[in-house]
């Protein structure tokens, strides 16, 4: 069997500490090395010396080399006798399992803080939880202050405030205390805020200034504040007891304060799935919908400043610290947009690997070049922006890029991914550099993965 | 020579006629045996479905269910149907003899109340109507007997029973939602009626009908009425009290059919698995025919805003169409084949036993015998 020549490579990097002297760029490898040779090449001590081990990726012509060199070059067209030219990068390291939370119903949001993660299941309940998988707090029932219906969202506003919504149509900000063992809690309503005319999709919270967006089904916005002392009054027709027969609900709404909203904007003309902050300014809002749109809202005059039109009902957004919008649609796909384009519907990238809705994405905490997503299809994944191909005609052109990591529902490993998500679709995903990548959904369970290094995993 | 393909109109390829629903996203799962029919509601954020086991169930579109009621012990839940406004939340379920309307309890205070008034309206009419002998029998001369359900029933938001002569099978709502029509194939004279809610009345609009009725619907803009036979479609004009056409499908046994959000064209289906779309400018005959299943269609529809459509088969199958009508009144309907939809499992010789379509997005929604609903997008 022949052996195949060596190919030539020059390396690059964008990266300043990790950048090689010019005599050590270039270098001859073998044909047959894949990505995690090349790695432990570049951190061998003749070339970077690294003290620990660095992950290493490898762009050839913008995308990750995921096969052999020889593959690689084949595929590409091109001689093996080609210099290639690799532009090295540190590796996003693999999310890793950790640990379950289990629940008595589907998990429909998870946020953290500090060390604290709280969670908005389907049975109406907020569950406040430590890394060890113990609920320290559950927020009371329907009878007593809190929600009679399932929860769709929940955020932490600081250490000791949180706000959830959900069918109910109301949000709820909780006020949580622990005891000094760190082994107990309190979650006690604070406040209701009343406005929304359908279920409430979606949170997001401005910790600095306080203040709340909601994203209802209704089409509209809500801007609220969580502090109790400055809210509105509740508009009397917005609230429970306007027009309800039931005294049950007059009496269970009696003993927390009842609040509104600090503006109600009616942004779509259908649900609103998902509603953020501008990562920089706390007085823009990206909203998205159902109705094809992500819209750029200018909160302290509540107009619209830009909209971006897609060519599919948006389920899912979430802020980029590079400006960017990354837009899940209910067509499989992530779609990043610029909203500093005004009035073009063009996308900046394609992320294509779902197989189902994507409901849910989170930014990375530590970087401006990845994030991840969780979907109908019963996974997270994981995607990093600085590798792209492009499109093929069938998906459109444009800049394309595919996941690198796929987190599957842990119970399912080494099983079928069920068809349609099938008791397993990600309903939510947080990604915090501490806590690490956090999904709840369909079965139930708040799932925790934890990048480790990728050369000792 | 001229090859005669060359002389037909092109028609375009699937690919090109995107969105339309490619795979199954969501599958639900909770009846016990066969579910037997399903509908979007007209927000299109709620589904409803029913099955043999005699419930009636309300689901969000990611699966999960919301509510759900017992209308029968022993009866099958045949048919749902949303009332087609916004401004109310009321859903018309039948089991047996008896059409339910129901208010969910998943919608705001003040749009609870608007539904209940909707259906309480009609008792201050009932009292004038008095429709029963008081022995709880239907007399000969009367539609039905309109009732409430029992307080189990009316604390689930089972707000209003109206029972009739023989079993429904089919319901469909007027666009402004006062009136709904049921179908009772064995019923006879009173085989299709038309209940008032306002009023709590019911009439019947034909009594006599040559075959047994299989569907009726109302006219989207017009005070029309099709009935459907098991191999016409009659069309009445409900004002003046006369047919106004008569359509001949060619099929023996017309299973199902629906009218085109435009008014002009229908689509058929039938037992013996044939799919006809009609042009009632056109002809009484159909414009095309189409045979893609192996088994019964039991169920067409239309998309209301796309140009889109689907029939559901006993082979386990839906046939999704791309259907474009122009308005140009010289030239026909495009209709291309887009995507067979499977799935489903063919479960005693019954397969797809009912297909909506979401009011905007392309996504539709199927009624299995294999016990499951299913969201294709
Ligand atoms: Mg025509």
């Amino acid at each position: 069997m022949l052996t195949a020549l060596p190919v030539k490579v020059i390396f690059t990097t964008d990266e300043p500490d990790l950048a090689l002297p010019e005599t050590k760029q270039q270098l001859l490898v073998p044909a047959d090395i894949k990505r995690y040779g090349l790695s432990r090449i570049l951190n061998s001590s003749s070339m970077l010396d690294t003290s620990s081990p660095v992950p290493l990726d490898f762009l050839a012509n913008g995308t990750f080399l995921r096969t052999t060199i020889e593959e690689h070059l084949a595929s590409e067209g091109l001689s093996a006798e080609t210099t290639l030219t690799l532009k090295y990068v540190r590796s996003l390291i693999p999310p890793v399992y950790e640990a379950s939370f289990e629940h008595d119903d589907w998990v429909g949001d998870v946020d953290v803080f500090g060390n604290r993660a709280a969670s908005a299941s389907y049975d109406g309940l907020v569950r406040v939880w430590n890394p060890s998988g113990t609920a320290i707090a559950v927020s009371s029932s329907g009878r007593n202050g809190g929600h009679s219906a399932r929860l769709d969202a929940v955020k932490w506003l600081s250490g000791k405030q949180l706000v959830s919504g959900g069918l109910d149509r109301k949000l709820v900000v909780w006020d949580y205390s622990e005891a000094d063992d760190g082994f107990s809690g309190s979650l006690k309503p604070s406040m209701e805020l009343w406005g929304h005319e359908k279920a409430i999709n979606n949170i997001a919270v401005n910790g600095a200034t306080g203040r709340i967006l909601s994203a209802s089904s209704d089409g509209r916005v809500g801007l609220w504040t969580s502090s109790k002392r400055t809210a509105p009054q509740a508009d009397p027709e917005s609230l429970p007891a306007a027009h309800s027969n039931k005294k049950a609900k007059l009496a269970a709404s009696a003993t927390t304060a009842q609040r509104g909203p600090l503006a109600m904007i009616s942004a779509h003309d259908e649900p609103v799935t998902a509603a953020v902050f501008h990562p920089h300014d706390s007085t823009v809002a990206y909203t998205a919908s159902k109705d094809h749109t992500v819209k750029t809202i200018d909160l302290t005059t509540q107009r619209e400043v830009s909209r971006l039109t897609t060519m599919h009902p948006i389920m899912s957004a979430a802020a980029l610290p590079n400006s960017l919008v990354a837009a899940g649609s209910s067509a499989r796909h992530i779609t990043l947009l610029d909203p500093r384009e005004s009035a073009t519907t063009t996308s900046a990238m394609t992320l294509r690997g779902h197989v189902n809705m994507v409901t849910s994405i989170a930014a990375s905490p530590d970087n401006e070049y990845s994030l991840v997503s969780g979907s109908h299809d019963s996974t997270c994944r994981v995607w990093d922006l600085r590798s792209a191909r492009t499109g093929s005609a069938d998906e459109g052109g444009g800049r394309v890029s595919e996941p690198v990591y796929t987190i599957g529902r842990e119970w399912l490993k080494n099983k079928k991914l069920p068809t349609a998500g099938e008791g397993a679709k990600v309903l939510s995903v947080a990604w915090d550099s501490t806590w690490g990548i956090v999904s709840g959904g369909e079965d139930k369970r708040v799932q925790v993965n934890r990048g480790r290094d990728i050369l000792n995993s | 020579n001229i090859d005669p393909n060359s002389l037909l109109p092109k028609l375009p390829r699937p690919e090109e006629l995107k969105p339309f629903p490619t795979l199954c996203q969501t599958i639900f799962k909770g009846h016990e045996g066969r579910v037997r029919t399903a509908a979007f509601s007209p927000d299109g954020e709620w589904i409803a479905s029913g099955g043999d086991d005699g419930t009636v169930r309300v689901w969000s579109l990611n699966g999960h269910q919301e509510w759900s009621a017992r209308l029968s012990p022993d009866e099958s839940v045949n048919i749902v149907r949303w009332r087609p406004n916004k401004d109310a939340f009321i859903l018309a379920a039948a089991a047996g003899e008896d059409l339910f309307l129901a208010v969910p309890p998943l919608v705001n205070d003040a749009t609870e109340k608007a539904s209940r008034d909707v259906l309480d309206a009609g008792f201050g009419h009932a009292a004038h109507n008095a429709t029963t002998d008081g022995n709880n029998v239907i007399k000969k001369d009367t539609p039905a007997k309109w009732s409430r359900p029992g307080t189990k029933l009316e604390e689930k938001g089972v707000l209003l029973k109206l029972t009739v002569r023989s079993a429904i099978k089919m319901l469909s709502w007027h666009r402004r939602g006062d009136f709904i029509c049921s179908v009772s194939p064995r019923g006879q004279r009173s085989s299709v009626a038309i209940h008032t809610v306002s009023k709590h009345l019911s009439q019947i609009p034909f009594r006599r009908l040559p075959g047994l009725a299989q569907a009726a619907h109302f006219h989207p803009s017009r005070p029309y009425f099709f009935v459907a036979t098991q191999r016409v479609i009659r069309c009445y004009d409900l004002q003046r009290q006369e047919l106004v056409k008569a359509i001949q499908p060619g099929a023996r046994w017309i299973s199902g059919f629906d009218v085109h959000p435009g008014g002009d064209n229908l689509i058929v289906g039938s037992y013996d698995r044939r799919l006809l779309w009609h042009d009632l400018d056109l002809s009484s005959r159909p414009f095309k025919t189409m045979r893609f299943h192996s088994q019964a269609i039991r169920a067409v529809k239309y998309h209301k805003s796309l140009p889109l459509f689907a029939d559901a088969s006993d082979d386990g199958s839906l046939q999704i169409f791309h259907g474009r009508i122009v308005s140009d009144l010289m030239e026909s309907a495009t209709i291309v084949p887009v995507k067979m939809l499977k799935g489903h499992k063919v479960t005693s010789n019954l397969g797809v036993m009912d297909v909506d379509w979401h009011p905007r997005h392309p996504w539709c929604l199927s009624a299995g015998a294999d016990g499951t609903l299913r969201l294709w997008a």
